[in-house]
This record gives structure tokens, C-alpha cells and sequence, in this order.
């Protein structure tokens, strides 16, 4: 069966950006792999070294449980308080954030200037420094994942906030009410269930971190990783491992189940 | 007639307070394991008291004044992790992107959909810097590791990510090409990824943003980059050098992020930042 051959549309003449946009990235990849000593033959040459960690890994020792479960318990504790105190010291930021629910221009600038400095720096990096100023231990970790925490559900919240319908508000502040009442009464109710929200999601984020921040002293999972770690106890690490996998994965599953219900 | 009860129309009764005992109950869960996590914590908390006095101390010998001589080792410490972040991105995507095709519900197979998925899920529990300790023995304790770290970690949400939004894409187009006799290949290539090509090119951007923070992570490991220089200094207690260090890695990532987000919003938006007056930059 033969189709009519009508003329072709012509083709959009946008070819040299893409070619561009590509090369520009060719290149900032080739000074990347440079300065990271990229080597395949690396890769190869330790493969059979590999190989038997890799088999080591795969064979977990249960008996090391017992010995984690203090471990876990304090990952968890630490990342349950943290979230707590975090969310609630954000949920008024996030209104200090918003353009919508704040009308000080100047103030707004300068809470958002002040998270942009915050989320610059990475979690491991306050607990690398908080460990210093207050000691090892689940305290520093804490710390560390309270800031890190106030700098995520700000600015989720603040966006929300930005985005959110403001005939409520528009009404409470006719009526005259003040700013604060307005957004108390009329903008804090539409925001709770995405606050929650995003709560639920740094609590996951929480875990993992306060699994990992460990590795600098800052206490729970990662200080019993960085311990066997040293001591090249491949059996163990895998353990902890599967561990940190079944409580994020479990944690990752009651949470959007949660969301759900919150939202439908 | 009528009596009109004048006295309780003008203050009419409150409607009673709605109860949510389902509310309640999570409320008071919530405060539960808040103080139950509280009381089984070991904390020594006669060190918060003194934090306020340690935080100005501490500040004080990191930022009154930095110590400028580091400048360039802060510089090219901070650039090694740009680096490592950049290349784990490109590997990343590299892998992820076919991956997330094959994931998706409307086109992978389902023996091989699910699978992929559990992959993903996997790579998304485990943090990079324990990837990284699981792949030293490959590669040693070098920035290729951390690269590559990062790389696997990306994989977990850009192959998720990917593979929602290729299953969001809008039928039409799709429909359209296969109406039209396209192959598989084609209606993927004309129909779908035309569609969804904005919403993925701004998720490797957004990662991107994430691994710069990552990598910085990894160097704690001995990977190299910021993380590598801050152990160093910490231990060792040079406070001003680690001042330095917190100001450049703050002001290359808000540049980084600056920068990602305007071609971000140039690609879901079809302008520049700047060039909308209602959207205040953050």
C-alpha cells in the first residue's frame, strides 16, 4: 500500500543551540572526568578485589543485631526529635518567607537571604562542625539536623505559601484583622496539610541523614558504620546496611500513606 | 403572629467546636513519641547551656577574621567537589535515562519494570556516602569514587522521577503518533519525550544541586573536595582555615543553585528568571 507523499513541514532551525547547549556540556564533562581522575582501567584492574568484598557483603551476620539496636533506637530518636523541633520552628518562618503572607519587603529579603545561606551548606557539614563546638554524640547530631531541617520545609513551605489562594486572607484583612491574625486564621489552615507533608518527607530524609552524619561522631548508625568500617567488618556493614534500607523503606511507605489520607 | 426572637438572632449561638477525635488521637501520638524519644535519648543536656556561649566563641574563631591564606586551598577544594557532583551527574544520567523508559508503565515490559523500580527504591534508601564506602574497594579512596557514588545515588531518583514523569505525559501526541504509523522508537521520540524532555532536563538540574552537596558530604570519607579539607582542619583545630572554607562552599553553591535555577525556569518557563516581574527571586 503506498501513502501519499505530501511535502514535509521544515524543520525548525534550532539545531546550533542544541549543538551548543551539548558541546558546553561535553566540555564542562571532560574538565570534570580531568579533575576526578576518571579511570575505567582503575575499575578493572581491582575487580577481582571486588568481587570478594562484593561476596562478603551479600552475607550479612545477623548475629551483629543485638548489638545495633541501640544504634537504631538513637537514629530514630534523633531524627524524631529533630523533625519535631525543626518543623516547628519553620512553620512561622515559612509565613516570615512568603511573599504572600508577608508584606515587610525588607524583612522577607532578609529571611530569605538567611536560608539561602542555610541550605548552602550540607547537612555532614554541621555536624562535622557542631561536634567540635558542643562534643560527640547524639546532641551535635541533632543540632546539625534541626538547621538542616529548618532550611528544607522553609523553603517547601514558602513556596507553597507563594502559590496559595489568597481570597481567605484578602477577607480576614478587610475585615481588619491584622497581618498576623489574617495568616493565623485564613492562610495557616490551607497550608497545614502540605506543612504536614513535608514534615513527613524530611522525617524520611532525617533518617537517612542521621544514619550518615554519624561518620564525623554526631552519634546513631553512623558512628557503629564508621566503627566497623575501619575494621574492614564487610559481614557487619552489610547488616547495617539492610537495616537502614528496611527502616527508610518502611518509614518511606507509612509516610506516603499518610500523605494520602492528608490530602484525599 | 410570630414572635421574633430578637435577643438571640442579634448573638446567635456558637456552632459547637468541630471534634476530630482522629486528630486528637494523632496529636497526641505525635507529643507521645516526641517525649518518649526525648527520655530515652542519651544526651548530656548540660551542653546545650553552654552552646549560645561556644556558638560565639566558636564563630569568633572561625569568621573574626577567616583565615585568607586558605583562600585557595578553599577554592580548589570546593572546585574538586563541583567537579565530582558534575561528573556523578553526567554518569547518572547517562545510565538513568534509558532505565527510567524501561520503568515506566507505558512502556517497559512489566518483568522488567518492576524489578527496575525495586533498584531504584534500594538506591534511594542508601545514603551516597555509604555507597562510597561499599565501592572503595573498586576504586580506592579517591574523587573518582565519590564521582561515582554520586553517580549510583542519582540513578535511584532520576530513574524514579523519570520514570512518573514519562507515565504523567499527555496521551495526545502519543496517540497522534502512532495514528500516524509511527514505531515504538518514534512515538517515543516524537510523541513522548517532546513532551516531557522540559520536566526531566529540570530534574538533572535539580540533582545536579543535590550532588553538589553530596560530594561536598563524601570528602568526609577521604573522597577528597571540601569534605576531605574540613576534616583536616577540623582535626587539627585550625578554626580560621575552616571559616574560609564554610564561606567559599556557601557562596560557589548559592552561585551553583543561582545559576541552575534560572536554567531551570528558562526550560519549564520559557524565560529567564528575570525576565518575570512577578516572580521575586529567591
Amino acid at each position: 500500500m503506498t501513502t501519499p507523499v505530501t511535502e514535509r513541514p521544515p524543520k525548525p532551525r534550532n539545531g546550533w543551540k542544541a549543538v551548543a547547549v551539548l558541546a558546553v556540556i561535553a566540555i564542562i564533562t571532560i574538565w570534570a572526568g580531568i579533575g576526578v581522575d576518571a579511570d575505567l582501567g582503575d575499575i578493572i584492574d581491582n575487580w577481582g578485589n571486588a568481587t570478594g568484598k562484593l561476596v562478603q557483603l551479600m552475607q550479612p551476620d545477623y548475629w551483629f543485631f543485638p548489638e545495633t539496636v541501640d544504634a537504631i533506637l538513637e537514629t530514630l530518636q534523633m531524627a524524631f526529635i529533630a523533625t519535631a523541633i525543626g518543623a516547628a520552628i519553620s512553620f512561622p518562618l515559612s509565613f516570615a518567607a512568603s511573599r504572600v503572607t508577608n508584606p515587610n519587603r525588607a524583612m522577607l529579603a532578609a529571611v530569605r537571604a538567611v536560608m539561602n545561606v542555610v541550605r548552602a551548606v550540607p547537612d555532614l557539614l554541621y555536624a562535622a562542625v557542631l561536634v567540635a563546638v558542643v562534643g560527640t554524640g547524639a546532641l551535635s547530631g541533632i543540632l546539625a539536623l534541626i538547621v538542616f531541617n529548618i532550611g528544607i520545609i522553609v523553603k517547601l513551605v514558602s513556596e507553597a505559601l507563594d502559590s496559595i489562594d489568597r481570597g481567605p486572607q484578602e477577607a480576614a484583612l478587610a475585615a481588619g484583622g491584622t497581618w498576623i491574625a489574617a495568616n493565623r486564621s485564613a492562610v495557616a489552615p490551607q497550608i497545614f496539610p502540605a506543612f504536614v507533608s513535608q514534615g513527613l518527607y524530611t522525617l524520611e530524609l532525617n533518617v537517612r541523614a542521621s544514619a550518615v552524619i554519624g561518620l564525623v561522631g554526631a552519634g546513631g548508625l553512623g558512628m557503629l558504620i564508621d566503627n566497623v568500617r575501619t575494621f574492614y567488618k564487610y559481614h557487619q556493614l552489610s547488616l547495617i546496611i539492610l537495616e537502614i534500607l528496611v527502616i527508610v523503606l518502611a518509614l518511606e511507605m507509612l509516610s506516603s500513606w499518610a500523605r494520602r489520607k492528608l490530602v484525599g | 403572629m410570630t414572635v421574633i426572637d430578637r435577643t438571640s438572632r442579634s448573638t446567635p449561638a456558637r456552632p459547637r467546636r468541630p471534634r476530630n477525635t482522629v486528630r486528637t488521637a494523632v496529636w497526641v501520638s505525635v507529643v507521645a513519641v516526641f517525649a518518649l524519644s526525648l527520655y530515652g535519648i542519651e544526651i548530656r543536656w548540660d551542653r546545650l547551656l553552654d552552646l549560645p556561649q561556644n556558638l560565639v566563641r566558636y564563630a569568633g574563631l572561625m569568621f573574626a577574621p577567616p583565615d585568607v591564606s586558605a583562600l585557595g586551598k578553599a577554592v580548589s577544594a570546593t572546585i574538586e567537589s563541583v567537579q565530582m557532583a558534575w561528573f556523578g551527574t553526567v554518569l547518572g544520567i547517562i545510565v538513568s535515562f534509558p532505565l527510567s523508559f524501561l520503568a515506566a508503565a507505558n512502556i517497559g515490559p512489566v518483568w522488567l519494570r518492576w524489578p527496575l523500580r525495586v533498584v531504584f527504591a534500594v538506591i534511594r534508601a542508601v545514603p551516597e556516602v555509604v555507597i562510597a564506602i561499599l565501592i572503595l574497594s573498586v576504586t580506592g579512596l579517591t574523587a573518582f569514587t565519590g564521582a561515582l557514588a554520586i553517580a549510583i545515588g542519582s540513578v535511584g531518583t532520576l530513574g524514579k522521577w523519570g520514570y512518573e514523569a514519562i507515565e504523567g505525559a499527555e496521551k495526545g501526541p502519543i496517540e497522534a503518533a502512532r495514528a500516524a504509523g509511527g514505531s515504538t522508537a518514534q512515538i517515543v521520540r516524537w510523541g513522548l519525550w517532546t513532551g516531557v524532555a522540559p520536566e526531566v532536563f529540570a530534574f538533572w538540574l535539580y540533582r545536579f544541586e543535590i550532588n553538589v552537596r553530596a560530594s561536598a558530604i563524601l570528602g568526609l570519607i577521604g573522597a577528597g573536595g571540601i569534605g576531605s579539607m574540613l576534616v583536616d582542619n577540623v582535626q587539627y583545630r585550625q578554626w580560621g582555615a575552616v571559616g574560609m572554607l564554610l564561606i567559599v562552599v556557601v557562596v560557589i553553591t548559592v552561585i551553583i543553585d543561582q545559576i541552575s535555577g534560572q536554567v531551570r525556569r528558562r526550560i519549564i518557563d520559557g524565560q529567564w528568571g528575570w525576565q518575570r516581574k512577578a516572580r521575586t527571586r529567591l
